[in-house]
């Protein structure tokens, strides 16, 4: 018969340290400065790799006691609004205070305008994180089809090119939008009038994935390092 | 052993207690300090709608038709580089759209139709049955667009130029090409996120929409700078030649044709207020 097998009280007290000393220490080095991208959520997007976090993850306005306070009041009905606690929620002006595109072809605003009510309860595209969700490492997060939810008639009168835009609609080539498009038209280039003169679909799907670019490295709108308020 | 348990967890509950709602610090101030609104949304989308279709029928009259004549170009593609003309009138209401989003203020203003040269533009769903009976009725309509959380009005957009009907009868990207003047071509929605303001609020929201013409305007003005041939800028309007007024002269002109029936309306709805 085997005894059944005992801590002696050092030992176990030895545990019980070892349990309370460990994860603090591990949460000591996580919010060591220096070490923020450890507590990140995955891996920077493309272009974000030497971001500061605070770039997008802003302070919230007040002390952590008044943030807590204020949401604990807002819980139990004192106050009308709670509080962003420790950073605000990134939204579009995190993005735009680096990424200003005065000539934006999809800019995520139009997207609010009541014909778009479908396409906003599927793909939410006036987010910019709908389709760039960071910490993925990738470049775009949006599938390559996402052009189908919105650009439904291909027909174009005098279409110049060839397959027609209709042609591709039909067969479905969704991805094809994006071998001669540049979804934001930031890049300094001219749009292919031939499938063939344009980058493949796979090339396209690398680009997405944070691959190398395909319309080239000239940008009209350079993001900056900086944040710009206007 | 139950006791020394029970006083630790009433003296945990009392400094939780303390920490949350003992206002030590000050509190954070509501997410809106407004006051409360009392100028019901609809009329003021209603003044900035009038101020729109002013300045529209100022910038497509005195500019892009008296222009063209004066031998300067209007173009859709006309932020590319090497493309030496100003932006078409609905391109210009576009880019007084792009500086209303960089407002803070919660302004949507956006232009559709139901036979647009960009099929981008073309109303859908809801917003096509409220635009089908906005071209009965030639008035506007109200409505609340609940996902977005927008009270959002729709104010009929009609030719009243020659020039908006010439080049969208001719634009080789038309799907309609039989327009008319005073035909009902398209839609301005407006936007914005509470259904009333304060009479504060209300003069910033004109304000900002009259920032935004402004803006729309400069940005013509600077791409003229990269112009071969450069129109003179000043006082002088393209009706007595190469000419472009500068901003400051376009506004004023704009200021002249809108601002008394703009003031007319603050002070009509600030009786109706008062009283």
């Amino acid at each position: 018969m085997i005894a059944p097998r005992t801590h002696q009280p050092s030992q176990r007290r030895r545990v019980y340290v070892l349990a309370a000393v460990v994860p603090i220490l591990a949460l000591g080095v996580l919010v060591m400065p220096g070490r923020e991208r450890l507590r990140a959520a995955g891996p920077a997007n493309t272009g974000h790799e030497q971001l500061d976090c605070a770039q997008c993850h802003t302070a919230a306005d007040g002390t952590v006691r008044q943030q807590v306070q204020a949401n604990a009041r807002h819980l139990i009905g004192l106050r009308a609004s709670g509080a962003a606690f420790l950073h605000n929620p990134v939204e579009n002006e995190d993005c735009t205070a680096c990424h200003q595109n005065d000539d934006d072809r999809h800019p995520v605003y139009r997207f609010n305008e009541p014909r778009f009510a479908e396409v906003r309860a599927t793909v939410a595209p006036q987010n910019c994180v709908s389709c760039h969700a960071e910490h993925t490492g990738r470049r775009v997060t949006a599938e390559a089809t996402v052009c189908s939810n919105c650009h439904v008639d291909m027909e174009i009168r005098e279409d110049p090119i060839e397959p027609s835009h209709a042609q591709l609609a039909l067969r479905e080539d969704w991805p094809s939008c994006l071998q001669c498009h540049d979804f934001h038209g930031n890049h300094v280039r001219d749009t292919p009038q031939r499938l063939d003169d344009a980058p493949s679909t796979a090339e396209v799907l690398r680009y997405l994935a944070g691959g190398p670019p395909i319309y080239g490295d000239q940008v009209r709108f350079p993001a900056t390092t900086e944040r710009v308020t206007q | 052993m139950r006791r020394p348990g029970l006083i630790l967890t009433a003296l945990s509950l009392a400094v939780l207690g303390i920490y949350l709602f003992v206002t030590a610090p000050p509190a954070l101030p509501e997410a809106s300090a407004e006051p409360l609104g009392v100028v019901p949304i609809e009329q003021v989308l209603q003044t900035v709608a009038a101020e729109n279709d002013i300045v529209r029928a100022l910038y497509t009259a005195e500019i892009v038709t008296k222009g063209t004549e004066a031998g300067l170009l209007y173009d859709e593609d006309w932020r590319d580089e090497g493309v030496d003309a100003g932006p078409l009138p609905a391109l210009f209401l576009r880019e007084a759209a792009r500086s209303l989003q960089a407002n803070p203020l919660p302004v949507g203003l956006f232009l559709g139709s139901d036979f647009p040269i960009s099929p981008a533009n073309r109303f859908e769903g809801a917003q096509a049955e409220v635009f089908e009976r906005i071209k009965q009725n030639r008035e506007p309509e109200y409505f609340y667009a609940e996902d977005t959380g927008q009270y959002t009005a729709m104010f009929p957009d009609v030719a009243g130029v020659a020039g908006c009907v010439s080049c969208h009868n001719d634009h080789v990207d038309s799907p309609k090409t039989d327009w008319q003047l005073d035909d009902v071509m398209g839609a301005a929605t407006w936007s914005y996120t509470k259904p009333a303001v304060s009479q504060a609020e209300y003069l910033r929201i004109v304000a900002a929409v009259r920032q935004s013409f402004r803006d729309a305007y400069a940005r013509y003005v600077e791409k003229t700078s990269t112009f071969e041939s450069q129109p003179e800028l000043g006082e002088r309007w393209p009706e007595q030649g190469f000419y472009l007024p500068s901003v400051d002269v376009f506004m004023e002109e704009f200021g002249r044709r809108a601002s008394a029936a703009t003031v007319e309306r603050l002070l009509v709805e600030a009786d109706s207020v008062a009283t």
